[in-house]
């Protein structure tokens, strides 16, 4: 199988655990959200999968390749990393230069990378900053582009650290559209997220850390429709599930993604229902 | 890299100007005192001081850069040129230097040395010079290393051939330099925000005390430079 | 009363040909919480670090146009040096706020009283007093460089507001915090009625029930202002995108007119 796999992982950093006993799957075509409070380990998760670190007990498998005595760069052809501080790693006079930065780096010849960076910005609609200088962008377009690196060398396995922090909503909807479209071509992707309407945009599944154990792994659309369990762990409801429960009649399951609830919400102001008898 | 540890030795207890005062004082003796005994007799006392002042870190540090360079010192001036004591006293005046003031970064913590400025009315820009250069060393260096994950994630490879660690330059330096230079910005407006740069006097919150210890120190610096001279002309 | 009134603005970041803010006109009340948001570029950010007295002079840039905080001109360099202490900015990120002088964190939030000159009582007095308030008086001895990023953004707040300022700016300030920190850091706000309050952030469902007062703006201009519901309700707010999710859905839903801008108005107005 590939896609990410961890069997039992534990890590610490000197005296102080960090992870306990993290056991998970996440496979090709499925989207987890990674969730938790800050500390609780979910950066040092995806450290672990991109063999920044490594396991103290346990096993990280990723692209069907197991961690142990492999370092980032020997992952970069198979996984896209996107660091939640995504601006620091710019250096090229042009955005254009800095995506295709990776695909030269693994070896790909001037032509084919171009090709692949001019796609990936053009996946991520940034293909009018192709020219620009990276430095001249601003924080929410850093993590645009640093985007379009991750996914020019058209990666199995994506993982994203804060993608949408900073964002406006045609940003965070942007992000969660080209997710649904890698997710359709069969990549995996673990996406470290507070927002719960990216989540609910975007994800299968939500893994939900505290003090470095995995307490939840669940579907994420039952999750999102049960207030019990989202204020249990500490979860906001997302507004636009809020909404969608109050347009749909008792019994029906709410509208998740903003579209759908849109369209309940259309219907809704069309056609109110009869009012009930007695 | 040299930073503040903590620590309850002489160096660590003194104000913080009498340890800047007592480095300036060594290292101009060890230039003064005459060659070719002066400048080891000068290091060997700094060792003894940073013992006694329970520094082994600074020891350690000066220990690591110094042996490369007394080996380079002793090829050129011991082997090709058949006067190895020029190698002695080049090699005990550059790691006194460095480990008299490499005692004095690790014992003296910036906050104390920007409260001594304080009070003696330096303005804020001489104590934020100085704390801003101690801690540079250490933020730089874990910027250095979120740069070099993030191009390691993108392929780059920085272990292997020297070929392969020269083009690897770039990417790891000029990120560097830009995220520091904007860094910088955006801490000048923070403390343009924090109450800098208005018309008040600046309190300080732990007047640092001079004692015993420290006029025991003075006259130590003084003394030294002051015998230092007389050997030489005597 | 009225903290801070801005006429006409204009400013243009150096070596820029677009402005960052044009004609802008608007008044702050004293002692409100005011929420300031918009798409990103919209100008937010640019005007709270004019506000600050920290754009043109820090950061270079042209500025036309009138802009007086607490009756002063904090542009100029005796404006500024006036309002040192009195107006004063919390930023998103909370280690390049951290002031690298101190090694405790009682003695990080003394750093801004001890700046303004104030006896060392008083500096003790308020410290405690931030400490309590911001719940962080556990991490008064711990080294400001070992905290988490959330605990730091509570030290650099308390920090703030042991300056007893008149004005206080956060530009962003939950940016590094999880939803429940950011929650309770929105929750404070109201409850610092001596202090006017403005707040830039995109972060409008979360913010906005905590806010008396809402500016909206776009393209370097005031687009709406008024109370959350007021500004925040309207069509031409709604339809950039920037504000309630509740609003835009029910107007991507059809909806015109005053828009509702929580879950209890959506009800509403389905009933209606």
């Amino acid at each position: 199988m590939t896609g990410i796999q961890l069997h039992d992982v534990h890590f610490a950093y000197g005296a102080r655990p960090v992870l306990c006993g993290v056991s998970g799957q996440c496979g090709p075509g499925e989207v987890v959200g990674l969730t938790g409070p800050n500390g609780a380990g979910k950066t040092t998760l995806t450290r672990l999968l991109m063999a920044l670190e490594h396991p103290g007990a346990g096993r990280v498998e990723i692209g069907g390749r197991c961690t142990d005595g492999l370092g980032p760069a020997d992952l970069a052809d198979q996984v896209g990393y996107v660091f939640q501080h995504a601006g620091r790693q710019f250096f090229s006079r042009t955005v254009l230069a800095d995506v295709a930065f990776g695909l030269r780096q693994l070896g790909w010849t001037a032509a084919r990378a171009g090709a692949a960076a001019n796609a990936a910005l053009a996946e991520v609609d940034a293909t009018r900053m192709a020219g620009m200088h990276p430095h001249d962008l601003s924080p929410a377009d850093h993590k645009r582009i640093a985007l379009a690196a991750a996914l020019a060398v058209d990666p199995s396995v994506l993982i994203l650290d804060e993608p949408t922090q900073g964002m406006d909503r045609p940003g965070m909807l942007r992000a969660a559209a080209v997710i649904r479209r890698r997710k359709a071509s069969g990549t995996a992707v673990l996406l470290v997220t507070h927002d719960m309407a990216m989540l609910a945009e975007c994800a299968d599944r939500v893994w939900h850390l505290e003090e470095g154990h995995l307490v939840l792994d669940a579907p994420a659309p039952g999750l999102l429709r049960d207030p019990e369990l989202l204020h249990r762990h500490g979860f906001t409801e997302p507004a636009q599930v809020a909404v969608g429960r109050t347009a749909v009649r008792a019994g029906e399951p709410a509208p998740i993604r903003l579209a759908d609830v849109v369209s309940a919400v259309r219907d809704r102001l069309r056609s109110p229902p009869a009012p009930t008898a007695g | 890299m040299i930073r503040h540890v903590e620590g309850t030795g002489i160096l660590h207890r003194i104000h913080p100007l009498t340890a800047f005062g007592l480095a300036v004082s060594i290292s101009t003796s060890v230039f003064v005192a005459p060659p070719p005994l002066g400048p080891v007799a000068v290091l060997a006392g700094t060792v003894i001081l940073a013992v006694v002042s329970r520094l082994p870190s600074a020891l350690g540090r000066t220990v690591v850069v110094s042996v490369p360079f007394w080996g380079f010192l002793l090829l050129i001036h011991g082997l090709l040129r058949h006067d190895p004591g020029r190698a002695v006293v080049i090699g005990s005046r550059v790691s006194t230097v460095i480990l008299v003031f490499a005692a004095v970064v690790t014992a003296v913590q910036p906050a104390r040395l920007v409260d001594a400025l304080a009070a003696l009315r330096a303005p804020f820009s001489v104590g934020y010079v100085f704390s801003a250069t101690l801690l540079v060393v250490p933020r730089l260096r874990d910027r250095a290393r979120a740069i070099s994950e993030a191009q390691q994630c993108r392929g780059l490879r920085v272990a292997g051939s020297p070929l392969g660690r020269i083009r690897a330059v770039v990417p790891l330096t000029v990120p560097l330099v830009l995220s520091a230079l904007s860094e910088v910005d955006e801490r000048a407006v923070a403390l343009a925000t924090r109450g800098v740069g208005g018309r008040a006097v600046r309190t300080v919150l732990h007047p640092p005390n001079a004692g015993g210890l420290d006029v025991a120190m003075g006259i130590l610096g003084v003394g030294i430079l002051v015998g230092s001279f007389f050997w030489r002309v005597g | 009363m009225t903290a801070i009134e801005v006429a006409g603005l204009g400013y243009t970041h150096p070596g820029s040909d677009q402005p960052a803010l044009a004609d802008l006109d608007v008044s702050i009340p004293a002692g409100r919480v005011t929420l300031v948001t918009g798409r990103l570029g919209a100008g937010c950010s640019t005007l709270l670090e004019i506000l600050a007295g920290v754009a043109p002079r820090l950061t270079g840039g042209t500025l036309t146009g009138t802009v007086r905080v607490l009756g002063v001109d904090p542009s100029t360099r005796e404006g500024g040096r006036t309002l040192v202490g009195r107006v004063v900015m919390l930023l998103p990120t909370p280690s390049s706020q951290l002031s690298g002088m101190t090694s405790t964190v009682r003695d990080e939030v003394a750093f801004g009283p001890a700046n303004l000159g104030w006896d060392r009582q008083r500096i003790a007095r308020v410290v405690d007093g931030e400490l309590d308030r911001l719940g962080i008086a556990g991490l008064a001895d711990r080294d400001p460089a070992t905290l988490s990023g959330g605990e730091l953004q509570r030290v650099i707040l308390a920090g703030c507001l042991a300056m007893e300022p008149e004005v206080l700016l956060l530009d962003e300030p939950a940016a590094e915090l999880d939803p429940p920190m950011a929650e309770r850091l929105y929750a404070l706000l109201p409850e610092l009625t001596a202090t006017t309050v403005v707040l830039a952030t995109t972060d409008v469902d979360r913010a906005s029930p905590h806010v008396q007062e809402v500016v909206v703006l776009d393209g370097g201009g005031v687009v709406a202002a008024g109370s959350p519901s007021e500004a925040l309700g309207q069509e031409a707010v709604v339809g950039l995108d920037a504000g309630s999710t509740v609003a835009r859905i029910v107007y991507e839903a059809g909806g015109r007119g005053r828009l509702p801008i929580d879950v209890a108005g959506v009800r509403e107005w389905i009933a209606s």
